[in-house]
């Protein structure tokens, strides 16, 4: 299960937070955990550089994209290795969108999109699309190309 | 003047301003009505529909009202012919998820849209269907969903498949009526589609064994798409493997040759999971462990940061159970000590303090050291446990060892990290005697400047259990004295009796020491001073006649022996009278606890091959019981003590449950009995026994119970001789006999005269279970090999019909009383063989190892092999014989 899609801005702040099975009264927990491991691991991090971690039986993969920090948390089969591949669904998605990595403005005005394009990567805690190119057609309700 | 405005300033207002910049819930909800004009404006609504995700996505939640008025507002949408706008109503309507009786307003759009020429508006529906629907509508849209799952367009059939995946959860009969089309489906060309159904069917099939091998078989032959579709079959493949190992005598392990053959896919996810499966494949041997070890090798160096923890992490694992396998790997993992990722560091250094050899411990701590500065406590405390281990390895090493856990115990650190250093110090003093006068000084530093109380009171008491048999126990006296003189009342408190503990073993220390403790009896705290006065009275440093050095050692130094828990019922029960309270007539009986032992009973196995937690204080407290009982204190060594069996019903008027113990050639019963009447007092209890189904034993002393109390447990023996050395089994039935005398409630005094009575008792057994102990080996094949032939005995038997296989596998198990080994206690489900590991000791101290196999054929009736390896002949055919009867 993924558990948690977490982006912020650079100071920590949320712009998206998006949980599935993760009980309610564990999110603020979860949520102030992974912005102080941002907080520690993420200064001088490049774009999209992977920083990964676990934390008892559950795994955490997280980057920069320019302004905005990007944190997957999962477990079981959504393992380090999993959650790299989905994270990297994630930044390429935002980046398509946002056509270069995001400020925060940028990423603001292109908040219903991001959603929409968060909404066909990840539903309710699985991975449902990876391509880009697909998930950029399907937030725009086109049928994929390839098909 | 605008305009002469610099650019760059206008960048940063331009930056600074955020599009949801002072949003308010209460706006937006106002702002929702535009949903509702007649003349939709298709962007101001997806404006609308952006700020609501947005206060959503920031954690803020609708009332029901407002949810539910934003969402009939939505639905107002489904006109507008806008497929942007559409794709947003499909999104915030999952987010709103709509209660059940609100959802029927949309279903009909969701259906058409279902139904659409347009593939993805039919995606969005099933998944907005899916996430709102509840078990009626389900039945309702059921065809629709099974046609989905095989559509041509693979968004469609993603859809559905994702969507089955969650209904699985809560509609798993109808999800389970797909399994043909999702069968289909994985059969499909497109990677992802192939993914998603190869996930739903294993769920929907988890619980068959059978099938899933097949599937696994047929998939491992074909071709697979996707990289993640193939990382799911490794780990399926690898279940089929855990589940079927046991059957398989020849040695090949089934499935082996595709994980290896996935050590060579392209996708890295791919050789990672193979390379992790094989390494957690039961009894991997290391011919099956070295293609693995290569590829995790090679991901150590690889520059992507994920691949490097995935590897580390796995290859930390291993060298818990196959160091030597690891070794290979050490240079590598060396380089990662410096990694920028401080979790691949530290999971590089656990695992080199595993793997590494004693040659190289001191270049390893000189790394470390540097390491150890600028990671988290939570990191420090797993190398902190990983030193301890290593320097229990290899005890020459103690001394840069113990240098670098007191240097760190001078640095920063909160309490936990502290607390595993000094825990660590103290196992290393105990363990290693060359340690000991260099350990105790460290921690006696470590006191001068220790912000933690309790750490505090902790060392000064260990200093005063170990510090007098030091050569020099003169050295320590400073450092608690100067605790007195420096600390709060509690470290105080333990300063004064570590001090008292030196004076009674140092003879040459006790004038200085009298000085000290007289000096303490000014202190300003009650405890402190009380401390004082009693240990100075006790050692003769008040002039008083002093004890016998016996007596105040055994003060001193002596385990207090009484049940904390009955010690505080009883001084709660205790009124303050003339006559003082007697310590000697609390019961030390351990009340037992029926709840605490279901739960630790119901706990998972441990680690593979652990032996279990030997329960030492029981035993102890048990052993010291008996021995201070005269009649019992010539029947030698204890070698085993029953749990309690309960020998009445739950609630009744007097409980009373059984403990054996077992000598070498006497049976002690000892009765716990309750009395749970507030009305009642029991005066000699005692349990007589007919032992005329137990022939081997003879009765050979009683011990009543002279009160029993209301709530306060008693006990009463009765003990057997038998034979010696022979595993006499039998039953006995057990009265209990007791002069029963009214209480008054209100004054709790008795009256004088009782009348006699008596109460049955169910039977107790002495089986042969009770001659074993449950003793675990780490690693029973190594055990196995090295006890050797020469006393193997093995023959079959059949054990005739079974309701299972795993219940015949638990009633053998239970009959041998031994201990089940590597987890090979557990049946998988709907297998037809198993195989099981037990290890025990016998009594008279023989070790026995037993191998079973268990068959089971279409009538259920069950055959089982049986394997004995011992250190005695005769013991060996005795566990034969245990079956056999």
């Amino acid at each position: 299960m993924l558990l948690a899609v977490l982006i912020t801005n650079s100071e920590g702040n949320i712009l998206v937070e998006r949980f599935n099975g993760v009980p309610g009264e564990e999110r603020l927990h979860w949520r102030s955990f992974l912005v102080k491991l941002g907080a520690d691991n993420l200064k001088g991090v490049k774009n999209e550089e992977l920083c990964v971690a676990s934390h008892k039986s559950v795994y955490i993969v997280y980057t920069v994209l320019g302004h905005v920090s990007i944190y997957l948390v999962g477990k079981d089969e959504y393992d380090e290795l999993a959650l790299s591949e989905a994270i990297f669904v994630v930044t390429s998605a935002i980046k398509d969108v946002c056509g270069k990595p995001p400020t925060e403005r940028l990423f603001l005005d292109k908040y219903g999109r991001i959603c929409l394009c968060l909404d066909e990567i990840v539903w309710k805690g699985l991975l449902e699309n990876t391509d880009k190119d697909r998930i950029k057609r399907l937030v725009r309700l086109k049928p994929p190309t390839e098909f | 003047m605008a305009q002469f405005v610099k650019k760059d300033d206008d960048r940063d207002e331009e930056a600074e301003y955020s599009p949801f910049l002072g949003i308010e819930k209460g706006a937006v909800l106002q702002d929702a009505r535009v949903f509702n004009d007649p003349q939709l404006d298709s962007r101001r609504c997806s404006q609308v529909i952006t700020k609501l995700l947005y206060l959503l996505n920031q954690g803020e939640t609708f009332t029901k009202v407002e949810a539910t008025e934003v969402f009939f507002a939505v639905t107002k949408l489904f006109q507008s012919k806008d497929i942007g706008l559409r794709r947003m109503v499909y999104l915030i309507i999952k987010e709103l998820s709509p209660s059940s009786d609100e959802v029927i307003i949309v279903t009909s759009s969701l259906m058409k849209d279902m139904n659409s020429k347009t593939d993805v508006y039919r995606a969005n529906a099933i998944r907005v269907l899916c996430r709102i629907t509840d078990g009626t509508l389900l039945t309702q849209i059921e065809r629709y969903l099974k046609q989905a799952i095989v559509d041509k367009n693979p968004v469609v059939a993603s859809a559905a498949l994702v969507s089955g995946i969650h209904l699985l959860q809560t509609n798993p009969e109808i999800v389970k009526r797909w399994s043909n089309e999702v069968q289909e489906a994985v059969q499909s060309r497109a990677a992802l589609v192939q993914f998603h159904a190869l996930a739903l069917l294993h769920q929907i099939r988890q619980n068959d064994r059978l099938a899933v091998s097949k599937l696994v078989t047929s998939l491992t032959r074909g071709t697979v798409r996707s990289p993640l579709a193939q990382c799911l079959l490794i780990r399926y493949a690898s279940q089929v493997i855990r589940e079927s190992s046991m059957n398989n005598q020849s040695g090949d392990r089934p499935f082996y040759d595709y994980l290896e053959g996935c050590l060579r896919h392209k996708a890295e996810m791919v050789i990672f999971e193979a390379a992790r499966a094989i390494t957690e494949l039961n009894g991997v041997t290391s011919r099956e462990l070295t293609p693995a070890i290569t590829v995790l090798q090679l991901f150590l160096s690889s520059s992507k940061p994920v691949l490097r923890f995935a590897a580390v992490r796995t290859l930390n694992k291993v060298a818990m159970t196959h160091p030597m396998a690891v070794t290979n790997c050490n240079i590598d993992m060396e380089s990662l000590i410096s990694d920028q990722n401080r979790s691949i560091a530290t999971l590089a250094i656990t695992s080199l303090l595993k793997t590494g050899n004693e040659s190289g411990v001191d270049r390893l701590m000189k790394q470390i050291t540097n390491f150890m500065s600028d990671i988290a406590d939570e990191f420090k405390i797993v190398v902190v446990d990983a030193i301890r281990s290593l320097c229990l390895k290899f005890p020459l090493k103690y001394r840069s060892l113990m240098n670098f856990l007191s240097n760190i115990l001078r640095e920063e650190g909160g309490f936990e990290y502290k607390k595993a250093i000094v825990d660590s110090i103290v196992i290393l003093i105990r363990d290693i005697p060359d340690a000991k006068e260099s350990g105790l000084l460290h921690l006696c530093e470590f006191i001068e400047d220790c912000e933690f109380t309790y750490l505090s009171t902790q060392i000064l008491h260990f200093l005063g259990v170990e510090g007098p048999k030091t050569s020099d126990p003169s050295k320590y006296i400073r450092y608690i004295y100067n605790r007195v003189i420096l600390e709060n009342a509690t470290v105080r408190a333990s300063a004064v009796s570590t001090l008292a503990k030196f004076g009674a073993m140092v003879d040459s220390l006790k004038p200085r020491i009298f000085i000290l403790l007289r000096r303490c009896l000014y202190d300003n705290d009650d405890e402190v001073r009380d401390r004082a006065t009693l240990y100075l009275n006790t050692l003769g440093g008040d002039g008083s006649v002093v004890e016998t050095e016996k007596d105040v050692k055994d003060f001193l130094f002596g385990s207090l022996d009484i049940p904390l828990v009955n010690l505080e019922t009883s001084l709660k029960n205790y009124e303050p009278t003339e006559e003082h309270f007697d310590i000697s007539s609390v019961p030390k009986e351990v009340k037992s606890q029926p709840l605490a032992e279901k739960k630790s009973a119901g706990k998972k196995p441990t680690a593979l091959g652990a032996p279990p937690a030997a329960p030492t204080s029981t035993v102890d407290a048990y052993e010291k019981l008996l021995s201070s009982i005269p009649e019992f204190s010539t029947f030698g060594q204890l070698f085993k003590s029953s749990a309690p069996v309960e020998l009445t019903e739950a609630e009744t008027e007097y409980a009373v449950n059984v403990v054996k113990h077992i000598f070498d050639k006497h049976v002690v019963f000892q009765y716990n009995c309750t009395n749970t009447i507030p009305e009642q007092l029991l005066e000699n209890v005692v349990v007589v026994v007919d032992a005329s189904e137990a022939e081997e034993f003879a009765e050979v002393a009683t011990k009543p119970l002279k009160a029993l109390p209301y709530d306060t447990p008693g006990q009463t023996f009765v003990a057997f001789e038998k034979p010696e050395g022979v595993p006499a089994v039998g039953r006995f039935s057990n009265v209990l006999k007791f002069i029963v005398k009214e209480v008054d409630p209100s004054t709790g005094e008795a009256e004088e005269d009782g009348v006699e009575d008596e109460y049955q008792l169910e039977d107790s057994e002495i089986v042969a279970a009770d001659y074993m102990l449950k003793v675990g080996v780490s690693n029973f094949r190594n055990a196995w090999e090295s006890l050797g032939p020469d006393f193997e005995r093995i023959d079959e038997y059949g054990l005739g019909p079974r309701e299972s296989l795993s219940e015949a596998v638990n009633a053998v198990v239970n009959l041998l009383g031994m201990q089940p080994c590597e987890g090979t206690e557990v049946v998988a489900a709907n297998s037809r063989s198993h195989s099981c590991l037990l290890s025990g000791v016998y009594i008279g101290n023989v070790k026995v190892l037993v191998r079973l196999s268990f068959g089971v054929d279409s009538s259920k009736e069950v055959a089982m092999k049986l394997a004995v390896r011992s250190e005695d002949e005769s013991v060996s055919d005795a566990i034969h014989e245990i079956v056999a009867n």
